[in-house]
């Protein structure tokens, strides 16, 4: 700590040996035994001079306040005496000081006064007390602004009468990149100058504001690494990304103390801390009285104030293969206190400062260990997740946010529209997606899609449609369902992956419990709740309880949770995607049954899956020959030359947060039209020779989730506009899994009425036929108005003219209602009448 | 030679200054140097590895450690139990114009007070436990020589092992006074208290008499680690590290009395672990142990082939015999001790052949398990044994978990070293229902099984850590917590004892285990096309058979040829491959 030292030293000559260290960690030698002063010990130091004046008024001289008090908790001036360590707190020796009054604040008179420098450095304090001036008043952000951004700054602040300016690292370079090399390698000094121009600044411009305003410095250039922090950081500024994992409670830590005499009852002047210690007047201040040993301390006149240590720890994407994570402590004062909560994701900016350990707490020895800790000037909480970016402007530095990332975040987006550019992006992503599971091309494309998601939409009147595309898997074992859905819940900004069999219909969405300390209701909330904006993926879809399913049903279409019980009624956000997957009844898919009775969901569900892919596992040598070679190649070869050219993890997540918060597509004319066609004629497919009734190829909801698909597709590509392309992409998605699942067995059409009623078209057909036959043989047999015929008889009838298949006595029933609702004959219990 | 100036074994903090000094002398500035080594690990690595130094060097243990003079070199062997990060001190500092070194010290020798002029270095903390599950054999190798099947000796050790996870989180809760701590202790004691009920069966006195002072099981050591990349030392490794013991009672009144504040902003370390508790080694050089370096006899046998296929009959009829003449499942079992991860494909642990051995109950369970047990504690280096019951299920956490009140990772049973045999017993499972904690714990289980990776628990995220565990399970059916690769029911056809072991066969067996496990291994391309075909026509002849069986069937063709020390797949072991999996399956059908 250099600045111990006395920064008054004109020219630089040291006073004395034991004082001045030019090793930062010198300092703590120089009062071993005072661990506590060198916690704070940024407090008590100051580059600078400046007999720090009482904030109320800055101007006082200097030289007759032996009490100096300080506002700014963390760098309180205090008058540094260089003689004597040990000194008593405030007691100003004049000996090596430079006049105090000739730099009482103003950085403009410096230059009458002979040169300071920093000790141990070439750094002039005039020079950065004026680089420093410069840049409050002359920053601008762009040339057009009249008034510079900080002065317009500390104006705000004023006015709101703050206590700190945060300022743009970032702005501090551009402006002046020499300030800012000088103020990252030593901070202590630069920003104690740069707190008294602050200072100097404000009392200009309302000579009446009396608080202390500090400069936070913010978004430095480079970001350290907790890992490689080392003993060359020390005392010079940081920047730490990590998560909070432990707060302490907050600590009062005295400031400023007032003594009374017990004898007189005089009180003394406010004592300041020294070294973090309260130097206890042992005589009476008062001419008259000078009575020994009677100040007793006043707490409720004393100053307080908060502090706090936090405990940050890594992010494990920073962990090393085989390593734990390393944790750093950091101390907080004032405002910064409570600002971070254990389990938030901050950057912090802050000075790495390191204390010798004490062997004990009344011994002077140190060991000849250090403890480090931050002392910390900005937090900044970053996102959570990776995707929670959805609405950085909602957070509460969201101002500030819009700016400080700017550079690098520039940079990202340039590369990300660089790679949305190319023409084989789409392609690129599938395979880059799960790229150890193959084939199951067209999955993976849909999965992507739903990963990217739609345009949610309400319109005025109050409708909402959602954006988010749900998904179903059905398949066979081992067609590496769950790895996929594993892979979708690593890449997905938030989510949940459960397993059906293990998640009750309260796990899912939301359920009510007492709080144990205070005794109130309190909602907790479940799987889907908890996804919202994310993806919840649904492991053994089918093995879940029926109860728990239908819960989903609320979710899937309106995207909340209602919640009526114990006296909450609530309706919960849950704007998830729900990505399921489920193996089919007889755990294998049975190619003779219909998808329903192979899955064996209720059709209303089923319905509300955008897509549901059939992953079959088919006897095909060319697929086992390829998984055979894969195998051997695993075990055999060098696994890494497996891998092709893909694109990353990190990137396809800032791929995909940035396009879903960015990108919003709307469809174009042609896609509109599109869009059209390709419904209407999917619906027109229904129509097959011999039914007079069409068969419902397409639902509204398909439409849906057609919309819903190709804006997915634009936004691959970054597009704000759905084009033709997408909408045929989509409908081919759509046609891909519709044929895989809606296929009707019996007649190889796609048929969406088996997933909504359950009842395939051919099903229909033989009814129809069933009519029609019925029909022929009534007109033969029976007169209008003739008498009546009975049912069996009818039936016989039928058995002989439907020889090959089998007719029932329901089945008759059914056709003799159907035209009976024509009006062709009238059905009287057991008896048959034309009419 | 006139002998060394120094002794690096009684006074190897000498030595370091010697050749600082040395180095000093020759021009290099402590200043600039940054606390890279000068010459005086080289020294060290001299005097172990080429003058035969490495035997002299007293072993740290738990009944060592009471003669041992502080600051003298000792060896320690050890798995990296957790990692404590940095911590700077003061490395080179001048005393008036000399330039004295702290390295490898806890305290200089010379009071640094007044000196102005100082440089601050860096090393890493590691906390260190002996390998969990180590088997009393290895231990011989170092120690007077400990009849290496001495039948009381598995069970005692096993209760030690317990014994070991409660008491390295004893210390921690002294100093804690946290209710949730508190709550956490009266938790865990009884819980533990039960398992080792549990484990009490069968128990001898034979460790009693250990040092009363350091409880003997629990012996960790704090190892200051100086120029060694991050990459080198990873959690869970065994190593050898070789440095100088500083132990001391100095530092003992710190707890006490620092506040709150310095408590949380002072390394935990000193609070929790107290010097007086925890030996502390200033490491100067360290090793990785393969399992060969746990062997009593490190003469290394040339793997010729006749050899290997001798041990390999002699070692399949031991394993028959100890499986009530079974021979099928001594075959698979084996291959099961052979297996090892050696390689990873995304989530994919290749190489990992777990075993399940279905059919047995409870009568068999106390003949064949604690047989195999023993048998296996015998043969490989580490072995661990959890009984499933769901009481241990619901009350013990499996997995480590960081406990963020004393910063630390709390060990669970399933930290453990790479190749260590775990064996878990099914059979005393009952029906019961599992709390939140048993769920997780099944879960662990699970993925160690199918993944082999352990979650550990970091209260706001989880992070996995590779393993690499060999696991046999024991059940009655086919267990379902823990889907193993290989399900084969037991069929013993005699329950006659056998007889003891010869210790030189024991010795050759070990030896034959370690080597072939570490093999390379390779395939040709005409049989890389021999084995695709025969996937291919056994997936169209079964359905049903996923990626996984086609997987393991490859790694019992790498582990059939392994086992006779052919480093290539031939066509005749890829045969035996398919025979035996012909013969499990029939089995397999036969039993249902």
């Amino acid at each position: 700590m250099a600045s111990d030292s006395s920064p008054g030293n004109i020219n630089g000559g040291p006073s004395s040996p034991d004082d001045i260290i030019s090793s930062p960690i010198g300092n703590t030698l120089s009062s071993p035994g005072d661990s506590t002063r060198r916690k704070r010990g940024r407090r008590s130091t100051s580059a600078y001079a400046t007999p720090p004046p009482p904030a109320s008024s800055r101007f006082a001289t200097p030289e007759a306040t032996p009490t100096l008090s300080s506002t700014n908790p963390r760098r309180g001036r205090r008058r540094v005496s260089t003689a004597t360590p040990t000194g008593a707190a405030a007691t100003p020796s004049s000996t090596d000081d430079g006049p105090p009054s000739s730099e009482a604040g103003d950085a403009d008179d410096a230059d009458e006064t002979p040169p300071m420098y920093v000790w141990g450095t070439n750094i002039s304090v005039q020079d950065v007390n004026a680089a420093i001036l410069r840049f409050l008043r002359h920053f601008r952000e762009n040339p057009s602004q009249t008034e510079g951004k900080y002065m317009r700054a500390i104006n705000y602040v004023i006015e709101i009468e703050g206590d700190s300016l945060d300022v743009d690292a970032h702005h501090v370079f551009d402006y002046d990149s020499d300030l800012y090399t000088k103020m990252v390698r030593y901070p202590l000094e630069v920003l104690a100058i740069f707190d008294i121009v602050l200072m100097d600044m404000v009392s200009r411009i309302n000579p009446l504001f009396e608080k202390h305003i500090q400069a936070r410095i913010f978004n430095l250039k480079v970001s350290t690494s907790m890992r490689s922090l080392n003993p060359s950081d020390i005392e010079k500024m940081v920047s730490l990304k990590g998560m909070i994992i432990r707060c302490s409670s907050i600590i009062p830590e005295i400031r400023e103390a007032i003594f009374r005499c017990l004898v007189c009852g005089y009180y003394s002047d406010p004592v300041v801390v020294d070294r973090g210690r309260i130097n206890e007047p042992l005589i009476c201040g008062k001419q008259e009285c000078l009575a020994r040993n009677s100040m007793t301390l006043v707490h409720n006149r004393c100053r307080f104030a908060d502090k706090q240590i936090v405990r940050l720890q890594e992010t494990p994407d920073e962990i090393p293969e085989g390593g734990t994570p390393h944790t750093v402590s950091l101390l907080m004062h004032d405002k910064l206190v409570d600002a971070g909560k254990p389990g938030d994701r901050v950057e912090v900016t802050g000075i790495y400062r390191a204390m010798t350990v004490r062997i004990g707490p009344t011994q002077r020895t140190v060991k000849s260990l250090f403890k480090t800790y931050i002392d910390c000037l900005h937090l900044k909480k970053t996102d959570k997740s990776r995707m929670q970016a959805e609405d950085p402007m909602e957070t509460e530095n969201g101002t500030a946010r819009s700016d400080e990332d700017t550079v690098d975040y520039d940079n990202k987006v340039e590369k990300l529209k660089q790679l949305s550019q190319l023409p084989d992006i789409y392609e690129r992503l599938t395979r880059s997606l799960a790229p150890n599971i193959w084939e199951l091309e067209d999955v993976k494309k849909g999965l992507l899609c739903q990963l990217f998601g739609g345009n949610a939409l309400t319109l005025p009147s109050g409708a909402s449609f959602r954006g988010d595309i749900n998904i179903l898997l059905v398949g066979d074992p081992g067609t590496s369902k769950s790895q996929l859905l594993q892979y979708i819940h690593k890449l997905s900004p938030r989510g949940i992956y459960t397993s059906g069999r293990g998640s009750s219909a309260v796990g899912l969405t939301a359920y009510v419990t007492k709080d144990p300390e205070t005794g109130e209701t309190v909602l907790e909330s479940g799987a889907l709740v908890l996804s919202d904006r994310g993806i919840c993926c649904i492991d053994e879809f089918d093995k879940m309880s029926d109860n728990a399913r239908s819960m989903l049903h609320e979710v899937m279409e309106q995207q909340t949770v209602s919640i009526a019980k114990a006296g909450i009624i609530a309706s919960l956000n849950a704007r998830t995607s729900v990505l399921a997957c489920a193996n089919p009844i007889g755990s294998r898919y049975n190619p003779r049954l219909s998808v329903i009775d192979n899955i064996h969901l209720p059709p209303t569900l089923l319905s509300r899956f955008d897509l549901i892919y059939l992953i079959l596992d088919k006897a095909d040598e060319q697929i086992d020959r390829r998984l055979a070679k894969h195998i051997v190649a695993l075990h055999f070869e060098n696994p890494e030359i497996l891998q092709e050219d893909i694109i990353d993890l990190p990137t396809l997540t800032a791929f995909m947060s940035y396009a879903r918060k960015n990108i919003h597509p709307q469809l174009s004319d042609e896609a509109a039209e599109e869009l059209t066609r390709g419904y209407v004629e999917m619906r027109r497919r229904g129509n097959f020779p011999g039914s007079s009734k069409k068969v419902i190829t397409a639902t509204p909801r398909q439409i849906e989730s057609l919309i819903r698909l190709s804006e997915a597709l634009a936004r691959i590509r970054f597009s704000e506009w759905v084009e033709k392309q997408d909408v045929m992409e989509a409908f081919r998605l759509l046609e891909v899994a519709l044929q895989q699942s809606a296929t009707d067995h019996s007649t190889g059409t796609i048929d969406m009425d088996l997933i909504t009623t359950g009842v395939s078209a051919s099903e229909r057909m033989r009814r129809e036929n069933l009519v029609s036959t019925t029909r022929n043989i009534i007109m033969e047999k029976m007169q209008i108005g003739g008498s009546s015929t009975r049912l069996l008889e009818l039936l016989e009838e039928l058995k002989k003219q439907n020889s090959g298949a089998e007719v029932h006595l329901n089945d008759l029933r059914n056709a003799l209602a159907t035209l009976a609702s024509e009006g062709f004959v009238v059905v009287h219990g057991d008896s048959v009448k034309r009419i | 030679m006139v002998g060394l100036p120094y002794d690096c074994l009684a006074n190897p903090l000498g030595a370091v200054r010697l050749t600082f000094e040395k180095a000093v002398a020759s021009g290099i500035d402590p200043a600039t140097f940054d606390g890279k080594d000068w010459g005086a690990t080289d020294l060290f690595r001299d005097f172990l590895y080429e003058n035969d130094g490495l035997s002299q060097v007293p072993t740290l243990n738990d009944s060592t450690i009471r003669s041992l003079q502080p600051n003298t070199l000792v060896k320690f062997r050890g798995m990296i139990q957790d990692m404590l990060g940095n911590e700077f001190y003061v490395g080179a500092y001048k005393d008036g114009s000399v330039w004295r070194t702290n390295k490898f010290a806890d305290h200089s020798q010379f009071p640094i007070g007044s000196s102005s002029d100082m440089r601050v270095w860096e090393r890493r903390l590691l906390y260190c436990v002996p390998v969990p599950g180590q088997n009393s054999w290895t231990e011989s190798f170092c120690q007077a020589a400990v009849p290496p099947f001495a039948n009381s000796t598995s069970p005692a050790r096993e209760k030690r092992q317990r014994e070991n996870d409660v008491d390295m989180q004893d210390p921690d809760h002294e100093f804690q006074d946290s209710p949730s701590a508190k709550r956490k202790r009266e938790e865990s004691v009884p819980s533990q208290s039960s398992n080792l009920q549990a484990n009490k069966i069968g128990e001898t006195s034979s460790n009693t008499g250990l040092v009363p002072d350091f409880d003997g099981n629990s012996f960790p050591c704090l190892l200051k680690m100086y120029d060694s990349p991050e990459s080198d030392l990873k959690l869970n490794d065994v190593f050898e590290f070789i440095g100088v013991l500083t132990f001391d009672t100095e530092l003992k009144t710190d707890a006490d009395e620092v506040t709150e504040l310095n408590n949380s902003l002072y390394e935990e370390e000193l609070t929790h672990l107290p010097p007086s508790k925890v030996p502390r080694i200033h490491c100067l050089v360290h090793r990785k142990l393969a399992v060969h370096d746990f062997l009593s006899s490190p003469t290394m046998l040339e793997p010729k082939p006749f050899l290997v296929k001798g041990i390999r009959e002699t070692l399949l009829g031991h394993l028959t015999a100890v499986l009530g003449n079974d021979g099928l499942a001594a075959q698979f079992m084996l291959l099961h001790l052979l297996s090892r991860v050696h390689a990873r494909v995304d989530t994919v642990a290749v190489g990992k052949l777990s075993l399940n051995l279905t059919c047995l109950n409870k009568e068999s369970i106390s003949i064949f398990g604690n047989r195999l047990n023993l048998a296996i504690r015998n043969l490989v280096p580490f072995a661990h044994s959890l009984p499933l019951t769901i009481d241990y299920l619901n009350s013990v956490s499996l997995a480590p978990r960081k406990d963020y009140q004393i910063n630390r990772l709390v060990s669970g049973a399933l930290q453990l070293a790479e190749g260590t045999h775990l064996t878990i017993d099914e059979t005393q499972l009952q029906t019961g229902t599992l709390n939140s904690t048993g769920v997780d714990n099944a879960r662990v289980l699970k993925s160690l099984t199918e993944l082999q990776k352990v979650e550990y628990e970091f209260t706001y995220y989880k992070m996995d850590m590779a393993a690499d565990i060999q696991m046999l399970i024991l059940s009655e059916g086919k267990s379902n917590i823990l889907p193993a690769d290989l399900v084969l029911p037991l069929r013993p056809s005699s329950v006659d004892c056998y007889g003891d072991v010869d210790p030189e066969l024991l010795k050759a067996w070990r030896w034959y285990l370690a080597t072939m496990r570490s093999l390379p291994h390779s395939i040709e391309q005409e049989m890389q096309k021999v084995v695709e075909d025969d996937l291919v026509a056994a997936r169209q002849a079964d359905r049903s058979l996923g990626s996984q069986e086609l997987s393991r069937l490859l790694t019992m063709g790498r582990l059939v040829s392994v086992s006779f020390g052919d480093t290539c797949l031939s066509l005749d072991h890829w045969q035996m491959v398919k025979e035996l999996e012909r013969l499990r399956r029939e089995r397999l059908q036969g039993s249902v």
